[in-house]
């Protein structure tokens, strides 16, 4: 049972991560693992968008969110943080990039700053998984087909049954109220007072109009809340 | 209870000529970061924090991490158990309760009574040094280490161990370092306490002071390669230079830009608070009644002379 360390204040990260770090062989121990970190972290801002083994992609990630998240939280005038960005970003031009572009960016990003996907590797070739890292808000076009105009999602089937009955309810409310009319003309008819019908016959014009214009309202497609940071 | 006991007889020899001083080269920022013993570095640090995290307001004050660190869970992920956390942390607040646990840090001087069937009133009395305070949860213990009768005696508690009957705190104080293992390689009065010592308080409200004592350690051979750590309360160890060659050489400066290993060794913020707004109330409750306690000890009957 070990004491927590509580020296640091540090964010939740909102990613997964592995109990134990991955070595990431290389001839220089501990300290190339870091130096191979760093140099797939500096590439990661610079590009947004990253395509590697996924051992490094994982290991990476988490250094990378919690980078970022220590800038959100401590800003550019705390040492220590400036102090880790000069450590971590080989391009000193990025340290501006990540306290002025990507702070701003996911400032109340709810969550994580990063995205990883599994990509595929070629048929006949080395055995390594390979993996996609990008940072989300990038600007490129997302890697994912956009589902969300998928009928068959739950959603939109929801959203459509929801608007066949709005719908179904309107036609009801119309027919009753055409039934009315009638019976109002055929009573009318009946008095011998045709003033009286016409203007009820305006009246049933504007009614169908506001049915109409009701009827199309519901939304066409779903808009999920992750859509706004792709 | 006393689990183990370590006796280490020490001989006084003459202290070697002092060499140059081993420096410890870092990041200065973290250092003042890292110690617990520096109230005013960690103090910006936590203003800058609420600067930073507007409208987020913490209920509990961010000190109670380094009052109770014991509430706080094993960083390991494999070790944790959210259920197993929250029970024993039911059963810590049932034993305070029951005996009061005070604050302390590193470097304060306790008295610990507990139970011992071999002493003839049934408990004994061991006042010494904290030099190192760890695990959680309920298991969480210290070290008390005091020179009696020219042996140096340690003695480790659990803090919610049925059989420790009472804790005192006799000098409250922090020492420059986490852990003062190194004592045990110092001159014997570093680490010597009277048995009678008389506790003394602090004024209300003040905060609690860092005593930036250096000590001196014996010459070789040590327990630990002491020049290797980044010591800062221990006067120059008077070590050949190839030591420090040596030390400079096994050195691992980047340790402390590694995030993750970082991440992986505490608990983060949000989820330090959520634990602390459970038990913040029961605690602050407790800490009313023992201080209402010690009023009602201080107070004595004035005796009818004559």
């Amino acid at each position: 049972m070990n004491q927590a360390d509580v020296s640091k204040l540090m964010s939740r990260l909102r990613i997964k991560y592995k109990p134990v770090r991955r070595r990431l062989k290389n001839p220089e121990g501990a300290e190339g693992r870091l130096k191979k970190i760093r140099k797939t972290l500096t590439a990661l801002l610079k590009h947004e968008r990253i395509e590697l083994n996924y051992n490094r992609a994982d290991e990476t990630r988490g250094y990378a969110e919690r980078l970022i998240s220590d800038a959100i939280r401590y800003g550019d005038c705390h040492r220590a943080t400036m102090e880790l960005a000069d450590y971590w970003i080989l391009e000193k031009q990025l340290i501006h990039k990540l306290f002025k572009v990507l702070v701003p960016r996911f400032d109340n990003c709810p969550v994580s700053y990063t995205r990883m996907y599994r990509a595929p590797r070629p048929c006949p070739g080395m055995y390594y998984k390979r993996a996609v890292l990008e940072l989300r808000g990038n600007p490129y076009p997302p890697l994912l087909p956009d589902m969300t105009a998928n009928r068959n999602l739950i959603h939109n089937v929801l959203l459509d049954e929801a608007q066949k009955e709005f719908r179904a309810q309107k036609y009801a409310e119309i027919a009753k109220k055409l039934e009315a009319a009638d019976d109002n003309v055929i009573k009318s008819i009946d008095d011998g007072d045709e003033e009286s019908s016409s203007a009820e016959s305006s009246g049933e014009d504007e009614t169908n109009v506001l049915g109409e214009a009701q009827v199309q309202q519901p939304g066409e497609k779903v808009v999920h809340p992750s859509q706004n940071m792709q | 209870m006393a689990l183990w006991c370590r006796g280490v007889q020490r001989i006084l020899v003459d202290v070697r000529p002092i060499f140059s001083l081993f420096q410890t080269i870092g990041n200065t920022e973290y250092s003042s970061l890292s110690s617990v013993s520096r109230p005013e570095g960690l103090g910006s640090d936590e203003a800058k924090e609420a600067k930073t995290v507007e409208g987020h307001k913490p209920i509990v004050p961010l000190e109670c991490r380094f009052v109770y660190p014991e509430f706080l869970p094993d960083p390991r992920l494999d070790h944790r158990n959210s259920l197993r956390e929250k029970l024993e942390r039911m059963d810590m607040l049932n034993r305070r309760a029951h005996i009061d646990i005070p604050e302390f840090y590193v470097g304060s001087i306790l008295a610990v009574t507990s139970s011992n069937s071999h002493a003839p009133e049934k408990s004994s009395r061991f006042v010494g040094i904290c030099i190192q305070r760890g695990g959680c949860g309920l298991r969480a213990s210290f070290i008390l280490r005091n020179v009696i009768d020219h042996q140096g005696v340690e003695m480790f508690y659990e803090m919610y161990s049925p059989v420790v009957q009472k804790i005192e705190v006799l000098r409250l104080e922090k020492r420059l370092d986490n852990e003062l293992l190194y004592l045990r390689d110092a001159l014997p009065e570093y680490s010597t306490f009277q048995l009678d010592m008389e506790p003394e308080f602090l004024p209300e409200g003040a905060p609690v002071p860092v005593n930036p004592i250096k000590v001196k350690l014996k010459p070789r051979p040590w327990l630990e390669r002491w020049e290797r750590q980044e010591l800062k309360g221990v006067q120059d160890l008077g070590l050949p230079e190839r030591f420090y060659k040596r030390a400079a050489e096994v050195a691992r400066p980047w340790e402390k830009y590694d995030l993750m290993k970082e991440y992986r060794a505490s608990i983060p913020a949000e989820e330090q608070e959520e634990i602390f707004v459970e038990v913040y109330s029961q605690l602050q409750q407790l800490e009313v009644m023992r201080k209402k306690m010690k009023r009602r000890r201080t107070f004595v009957r004035p005796k009818k002379m004559g």
